[in-house]
């Protein structure tokens, strides 16, 4: 007689102890996750105020108190089986209220200090100073105009070359190289260390390029949007690898079998299905190199003034105002610092609307039916 | 679907041609101004082009405010001045050949002066007093807002010999302030700084048995509250309690400055003020060539500083003199001379809390920028 | 090196051993190679082959900027016996307590982030309902879209005071833990909250990979499982954790990528100190990290000491690389190739052709084995 056994690749993820019939075993009522969790707040607020409440330790106590509660509730009634799946379903929700907390946080504060920064003056307007020679008065009106434009430049550059040579890559890695060759092996090694490049370096890097090709005075948006591709391409290869790998060969396999050629099979079927995972992570890499501010500094310098040339000159981005607003204030020190918010917001607002316009082409390219 | 394949694929390739293109195409050059005859007076609307610069962010708000009354009459003059270089970064590139000129705290060392040779040729560079301010001893001690500070105790609590706000060497110099039996704790610079070099130098030369440790832009006692920045020192005081810091008086703001002793004994506390560090500079800066030519590097004996504020902070502008291109040699040197005119150093005052250089070395300078061609 | 068989339970490198799958060589497939084709395999060989050269420029630059201050004597050297480099003997004994730094406060970070961004991806692929975790994983995309600069301002403005009686709470009842020990901060400004702050940069970066790694585990595969009995806990651990093992590995480990490299958020809200500490809520006894120091003493530094600070980014290179080499190995040891290498092999020389065996080499190469058994 053939035995059909359960087995895994570890050893350790085999369901242990006796298989336990469900239909004769105890069971909780339906909500009683709900009553735990009010009964673990009550438990919760009645400890603390016997040592001093704070809303804080309120919901961590309540937190802890439902993990061990429910533990221990299913343990006894249920099975150690049924017991451990409900503390892991506590423990995953709870994981992802903590993370709520530090993103409202986040946005709390830059959208509560930065709200009053923004508006339509200072998002369209460049900053200017003007100086009244009879007084010897400079008076800055602080606009966010030239960063917005230097942001979207420096940014956009970097994208248009990490974006085709990242997924470029990635599909070299996943459709091209079959067996590992010794060059996928070294493109994956490398694309591994570039992931560690300090953005420092790479501003250095582009900056040290630039001064060979061009002279000491390399500065110029271009050379930033090189050091933000070296610091991007490792994000979208890493990213669009892992999406590529995951589109399922039986897919690749009825096109070929239809006798579709290969390129039309990966720009036909497997980048449409893969579409969503590529599109988050091309968004990932974008929103880690838009808010970098090292590298601009090294390769960009640094300018109030609008610059609309990206081969030459000083630019500025978002992220480096936010910065030098807040490290170097003007004798305005309140002023800055607000402006040095409403530059951080702005910058979240672009990153929201790139992020909204690449969901849109993701939904549109992506086929019918997927999920 | 054949058609569209070409077509993606000659998008794709397109991509890369604007990616290529744009990393061969050569920088274009500098905008550069109509060549004009050498004149003593320049007028300044008749310039255009661009000066680049950067260095020591003690300068930046007078580099921004000298910038726009500078570009509020040359109108056709872009500058450009990177704060977020620091000193160091900005003599830098500027001895790269990045900057027309560069602003640093403190001025050039032999290395660089040889450095400076190399790429400004036989000339080699200038150190020019630009900017004049002080340092400001900030501190947060709730319920006590004056308090007074001698160069001992100041050296003493910044190399952590004294720990409590309420010890005697602090007590005897506040009668009458109630001082908490509370652990101080020092807040500094983390990243390296001409603030700090300016500090030290001040701990140093008055208390040289007590501050055994070298000038340094670098903050030299480990085991202190290190923080980015003036604004980063300034706001850490602000925001912790019983702290106290160090910090350029042009980021400290609404902080609460401790006064401090004139002399090594006495009972005169002072705060900064641009009068008393205009005074500093009177008394105790000598002017040290390093050698060049024209050059006007300042040797401060702060011990000799007797009636002004005790802790003066300077600033230079560095720069060649010889340009490789002659119309930005009178760029700069029209900037930098309008810097160094009284009216320029009463815009920095007024918009920055600088202190007005003295005439006597405005005028060395004005000499100075003649060499600069 | 995630292209080797043991990363991936179904394998696409088999693709072109396959019959009925194209060769991928022109010489092969002549017949059916088309000019797109061509072009495309070269375009994509292309890009691969500028990565090589774009990293081959950046070791070069790095080497040759580092070089001269590795070598240069540090006792003597007038460039670097003032200001930043001031009293350290050599170039390695400048290094060292930044590497410990960087090693210490990315592990703390990724120990605080990483089980949470995969409790959260878990949340949002398997637990919450589908209309809601549409709207759930677009909130952690935004927490990834926020910039460094900004979780830099917010750790100081918000993060520091929030942790600040927590400090205290620790150092003070657990103080005896080394970790714990020490004078507590006063200022806030301490390895915990950049860890803290650290931890929640690498959380949307792991949780939005892991997540679309979650969310493409094989229905098979999960059906099987609860089909068994398996709770939905053990379902997940059968069969969704095995299929994602090399993409969760990949996610974390770009996730401490940022980690390493993060330079403004350490530089703006720890106060650093050179040296070999264990301590993480104390003022003055923080280990610095690579990146932080470099952007804190790059602006002052001379030409050497820049140069000594390029060679600290030459270290963090190699530290990346060698934990990405660590983890690497690790994956391929306890992946599921590593024991189902034979199985695997099997499948390349007999491919299935009709459902169920399509089903069944699902299967064996996934984390389930239905396999007739005889011994065990």
């Amino acid at each position: 007689m053939t035995r059909v056994t359960v087995s895994s690749a570890s050893r350790s993820s085999v369901p242990s102890g006796p298989i336990v019939n469900s239909l004769k075993t105890g069971q909780l009522p339906r909500l009683i996750e709900l009553y735990a969790l009010i009964a673990a707040l009550a438990i919760s607020a009645a400890i603390l105020i016997a040592v001093g409440f704070s809303i804080v330790g309120w919901l961590v106590v309540a937190a802890l108190v439902y993990l061990v509660g429910i533990g221990v509730l299913s343990s006894l009634v249920e099975n150690r089986r049924k017991a451990t799946d409900r503390v892991v379903r506590g423990l995953v929700t709870v994981a992802f209220l903590i993370a709520m907390a530090p993103l409202i946080s986040t946005l709390y504060t830059v959208i509560a200090r930065g709200i009053g920064e923004i508006n339509w003056n200072f998002v369209t307007s460049v900053t200017k100073a003007t100086f009244n020679p009879k007084t010897l008065v400079v008076s800055t009106n602080i606009g966010a105009w030239q960063a917005v434009v230097g942001t979207l430049i420096i940014t956009g550059i970097a994208a248009l070359m990490s974006i085709p040579i990242g997924i470029l890559t990635a599909i070299y890695l996943v459709e091209y190289s079959q067996k590992p060759t010794w060059m996928s092996r070294t493109v994956t090694f490398l694309v591994d260390i570039m992931t560690g490049i300090p953005s420092i370096v790479a501003g250095l890097f582009a900056f040290a390029l630039f001064t060979l090709l061009v002279g000491p005075k390399a500065f110029s948006g271009f050379s930033a949007s090189v050091a933000l591709s070296v610091l991007m391409i490792p994000i979208v290869v890493r990213s669009s690898e892992e999406m590529l790998k995951l589109v399922s060969l039986e897919l690749r396999e009825a096109s070929y079998a239809l006798g579709v050629s290969k390129f039309s099979t990966i720009w036909k079927i497997v980048l449409p299905t893969a579409i969503s995972g590529l599109v988050t992570g091309v968004m990932l890499a974008i929103a880690r190199v838009i808010g970098e501010t090292a590298p601009i500094f090294i390769a960009a310098s640094f300018t109030p003034n609008l610059n609309l040339n990206a081969f030459f000159g000083a630019m500025e981005t978002l992220p480096v105002m936010a910065y030098t607003e807040y490290k170097f204030p003007s004798t305005d020190m309140t002023g800055s610092i607000s402006a040095a918010w409403g530059a951080a917001l702005l910058l979240i607002i672009i990153v929201v609307i790139l992020n909204l316009i690449a969901r849109i082409v993701a939904r549109v390219f992506s086929p019918r039916g997927l999920r | 679907m054949k058609l569209k394949n070409v077509a993606a694929v000659s998008a794709i390739a397109l991509v890369t041609a604007i990616a290529l293109s744009s990393c061969s195409s050569p920088s274009s050059p500098a905008t550069t101004a109509p060549t004009k005859s050498a004149a003593p007076t320049v007028d300044l609307s008749t310039l255009s082009g661009t000066i680049t610069s950067g260095g020591s962010s003690a300068q930046a708000n007078a580099e921004a405010a000298w910038t726009a009354a500078f570009t509020s009459v040359a109108t056709g003059v872009t500058i450009n001045y990177d704060k977020s270089q620091g000193s160091g970064g900005g003599v830098t590139n500027w001895t790269g050949g990045s900057y027309d000129f560069a602003g640093t705290d403190s001025a050039l060392n032999p290395a660089q002066v040889t450095a400076a040779a190399t790429t400004c040729g036989a000339g080699g560079g200038l150190d020019l007093p630009v900017y004049l301010s002080g340092v400001a001893i900030i501190f947060n001690l709730p319920g006590v807002s004056k308090l007074n500070l001698d160069s001992k105790t100041i050296a003493s609590i910044f190399n952590k010999t004294i720990t409590k706000w309420n010890d005697p060497a602090i007590a005897a110099l506040n009668k009458g302030v109630t001082l908490p039996a509370d652990s101080i704790t020092p807040v500094v610079r983390a990243d390296g700084s001409g603030t700090t070099a300016n500090f030290t130098t001040y701990l140093s030369e008055t208390q040289p048995s007590i501050w055994t440790y070298p000038v340094s832009t670098a903050w030299p006692v480990t085991g202190e509250s290190g923080q980015q920045g003036g604004s980063g020192v300034v706001s850490t005081v602000a925001a912790g309690k019983d702290t106290i810091g160090y910090a350029d008086q042009s980021s400290v703001g609404t902080a609460t400055q401790a006064s401090i002793q004139q002399g090594t004994s006495g009972s005169t506390f002072v705060k900064y003020s641009a009068s008393g560090a205009t005074k500093a500079f009177q008394q105790g800066a000598t002017t040290a060539s390093n050698g060049t030519s024209g050059d006007l590097t300042q040797k401060f004996d702060v011990t000799k500083i007797t009636s002004g504020y005790p802790i003066p902070l300077l600033s230079y502008a560095v720069v060649c003199t010889t340009f490789k291109d002659a119309t930005q040699a009178k760029l700069t040197a029209a900037y930098l001379g309008f810097i160094d005119s009284a009216n320029g150093q009463a815009v920095a005052a007024k918009n920055a809390g600088a202190a007005p250089l003295p005439a006597a070395i405005l005028a060395d300078v004005a000499t100075s920028l003649k060499l600069v061609k | 090196m995630s292209a080797t068989p043991a990363d991936t339970p179904v394998q696409i490198s088999n693709t072109a051993n396959r019959p009925g799958a194209p060769k991928g060589s022109a010489r092969t497939a002549r017949t059916r190679s088309r000019p797109g084709d061509l072009v495309f395999k070269g375009l994509s060989t292309g890009a691969a082959s500028l990565i090589m050269a774009i990293l081959a420029g950046v070791a070069l630059f790095l080497i040759i900027k580092a070089l001269p201050a590795i070598t240069a004597n540090w006792t003597t050297n007038p460039q670097l016996t003032t200001g930043v480099t001031q009293g350290h003997s050599s170039f390695w004994s400048y290094v060292a307590p930044l590497i410990w730094g960087t090693v210490f406060v990315s592990a703390i970070g990724l120990l605080i982030g990483a089980p949470i961004a995969i409790g959260i991806a878990l949340f949002i692929s398997h637990y919450a309902p589908r209309r809601v975790a549409g709207v759930l994983s677009y909130i952690v995309d935004l927490l990834a879209a926020v910039p460094s600069i900004v979780f830099g301002l917010w750790g100081i403005f918000v993060i520091r005071p929030f942790l600040l009686p927590l400090t205290g709470w620790l150092n003070h009842h657990l103080g005896w833990i080394p970790f714990f020990s020490g004078q507590a901060s006063a200022t806030g400004s301490t390895v915990l909250a950049g860890a803290v702050v650290l931890a929640v940069m690498v959380i949307p970066i792991i949780t939005a990979i892991s997540r679309e790694i979650f969310l493409q585990t094989p229905r098979l595969h999960e059906e099987a499982a609860l089909a068994m009995g398996a709770t939905k806990w053990e379902m997940i651990r059968l069969a969704v954790f095995p299929y994602a093992r090399s993409g969760m590995v990949s996610a974390i480990l770009l996730g401490l990528g940022r980690a390493l490299g993060e330079t403004m958020a350490i530089a703006l809200i720890v106060s650093p100190s050179l040296i070999f500490s264990l301590k993480i809520l104390t003022d003055g006894q923080n280990s610095q990290t690579v990146a932080a120091n470099a952007a804190l003493n790059f602006p002052d530094a001379n030409d050497l000491q820049r140069d000594a600070l390029i060679g600290t980014g030459l270290v963090l290179f190699i530290i990346t690389f060698a934990v990405n080499l660590i983890a690497r190995l690790i994956v391929a040891r306890t992946g599921p190739g590593a024991k189902g290498a034979k199985a695997k092999r099997r499948i390349q020389q007999l491919p299935p052709s009709d459902p169920s065996s399509v089903l069944l080499a699902d299967a064996e190469a996934g984390p389930l084995h239905l396999r007739t058994s005889e011994g065990s």
